[in-house]
């Protein structure tokens, strides 16, 4: 079993709440924007992995079903792990990520993989039989919107919207509960406030029987998002690119981390590596053995201790994903991953 | 002073509204042409996403300043490798409103935009001030109560100085009325009870906006391959 192991021995479970499978190649590429999309993620990867995690620029922008097993199972100890699938059908022939190649893989390796969906409610009728059409397919317990989308003429999307309430009631009578959401990178001229996490506030207050996960914990919105998860106990923050800071910048992220805990609560706070532009392996290996500074700890009167780390790297989404983390470790014993890694 | 140093000194007035720190130690401007009486201003962003509006704010603001300069005729901005660049370079340079620019996509002007960053960068810098005088020794109860006369009265060495007037322009900026010199944006004074709690409020705002600035200039080094900027504020 690959149960990473802490220095005294105990083995820990972890579901990695936010990984990819991308075609950024320029076979697929619709277009400029298709390019660079890529290219910003390549700067994400450059800027903030530790260099001996560098990939180069060609297996980067696409990457084997392969690649992908081997570096968050077996090379980064992860024991599940969530798609979370961006589409960017105007940017990309068939689309950045795929329902079906997700879905494949996780037929290969069964119990390793929670295959999320995604819905734009600018599609009106039509794109709600499609949701209804997918979670009889695909079986969906979640999915992952883009509200900065573009989409012909519009310029993005508001949870708030009158369509989008009506995609979350379907949401809510197909036990579609957790709803993620990415705020930017904006991608069309909005005047307001591109990154403004309001909507959420409203949808969240509306739905309290979703689950409203706020991926990059609202960065560049850091304090919209603490101030709205107060108000609302069905909001979570995903820690995808957030944690990335762990390496070049631990007291930037001891002093998100400590805000989090401070403003929301270690149950409500989710681990993500937003593989592939980073590997989860060394993430985790420096969450495992991060301590908050004492002037922060002090300032913040948090704790980061191992229990809190365990939730935040998987009891936390195992409780919205309705996942027994003993029986789990059981069910993984069979995996034909088990021998490399026990 | 020759005009470029001149243009320079403008273009450190020019901040970017989402960070609150000037163009010039970000480095998002790339280099400046000048002929004459005509000044080209070519700048860089770190990624081809960033938000279009808070680009523009930007790019009407190094058409104002430098325009300032009494020898300067014409203010062409070119910002490069951006989803919006020509729009961007060709609105700003004419002069023309955001929305004349952007038309149907726009939902209007960003002058609520400028509204929302200044209060943002408002909380920002009043915190560091208060966060480096509780560091010398005041009570919060005691910086509660100053005046605004007795801040400006207060002694303080150079970083002290800088923090301040950093703060007080802000402050006029948001037309305060009130003689108290540490109040909400909206210029009321706080409680004693309120003050501790606004005060971690503020300070995420700060932390935010350090978060922001930190990405947006790793992702500008990783772009432009530049060798990694010296961190200045962002060193702690």
């Amino acid at each position: 079993m690959e149960l990473i192991k802490t220095s005294n021995g105990e083995e820990i479970f972890i579901i990695d709440a936010h990984i990819a499978l991308w075609d950024g190649s320029k076979e697929n590429q619709l277009n400029i924007h298709g390019e660079q999309f890529i290219s910003c993620f390549y700067d994400y990867h450059k800027n903030l992995s530790p260099k001996e995690y560098w990939w180069p620029k060609n297996e980067f922008v696409k990457y084997s079903p392969e690649k992908l097993v081997n570096d968050v199972f077996i090379e980064g100890c992860v024991d599940m792990a969530i798609f979370q699938p961006v589409l960017l059908k105007e940017f990309y022939k068939n689309g950045f990520g795929n329902f079906e190649a997700n879905e494949e893989l996780a037929k290969k390796y069964p119990s390793r993989f929670i295959c999320n969906g995604t819905f734009d409610p600018r599609h009106g009728e039509r794109g709600l039989e499609q949701l209804e059409e997918n979670k009889e397919k695909y079986n969906w317990q979640g999915v992952k919107l883009y509200t900065a989308d573009w989409y012909g003429n519009s310029k993005g999307y508001k949870l708030s919207d009158d369509w989008s309430k009506r995609y979350l009631e379907k949401c809510q009578e197909l036990g579609i509960r957790n709803i993620h959401i990415h705020k930017g990178p904006t991608i069309t001229p909005l005047n307001r406030d591109a990154f403004d996490v309001a909507d959420v506030d409203d949808a969240a207050s509306c739905f309290p029987e979703l689950n409203f996960i706020v991926e990059h914990v609202g960065l560049p919105r850091l304090e919209d998002f603490c101030w709205i998860a107060t108000q609302e106990k069905n909001v979570y923050a995903g820690l995808a690119v957030a944690i990335a800071l762990i390496h070049t910048r631990p007291r930037y992220f001891a002093q998100i981390i400590s805000e989090l805990l401070y403003w929301l609560d270690e149950d409500r706070i989710i681990f993500g590596s937003d593989y592939a532009i980073w590997e989860p392996k060394w993430i985790i290996e420096k969450f495992l053995e991060f301590e908050l500074p004492e002037d922060i700890q002090e300032e913040t009167g948090v704790t980061l201790d191992l229990e809190v780390k365990k939730k935040i790297l998987a009891g936390n989404v195992a409780r919205l994903y309705n996942i027994d983390i003993e029986k789990q470790k059981e069910k993984l014993k069979n995996c034909k991953l088990y021998k490399y890694t026990a | 002073m020759d005009k470029e140093k001149q243009v320079y000194s403008m273009l450190e007035k020019v901040y970017d509204p989402e960070l609150d720190q000037p163009l010039t130690e970000l480095g998002f401007i790339d280099h400046i042409v000048i002929k004459d009486n005509h000044v080209e201003v070519v700048i860089r962003l770190p990624t081809y996403w960033c938000s279009p509006n808070f680009a523009y704010i930007m790019a009407e603001d190094i058409k104002k300043y430098v325009s300032e300069l009494e020898w300067v005729k014409t203010v062409q901005i070119h910002l490069l490798d951006h989803c919006t660049s020509d729009e961007i370079s060709r609105g700003a340079s004419a002069g023309k409103s955001f929305s004349e620019v952007f038309g149907a996509l726009s939902d209007g002007d960003l002058e609520e935009l400028r509204k929302t960053f200044d209060i943002k960068a408002y909380y920002a810098r009043q915190e560091k001030l208060i966060k480096y005088l509780l560091n010398r020794g005041m009570t919060k109860k005691e910086i509660n109560s100053l005046s605004l006369q007795e801040l400006n009265e207060l002694p303080l060495p150079e970083e002290g100085k800088l923090l301040r007037e950093k703060y007080l322009e802000k402050k006029k900026v948001l037309n305060h009325s009130s003689t108290f010199a540490i109040t909400t944006p909206e210029g009321k004074p706080l409680s004693e009870e309120e003050f501790s709690d606004y005060l971690q409020g503020a300070k995420l705002t700060r932390l935010s906006m350090e978060f922001n600035a930190h990405y947006c200039r790793g992702l500008l080094e990783a772009r432009y391959n530049l060798s990694a900027a010296h961190e200045g504020s962002l060193a702690k």
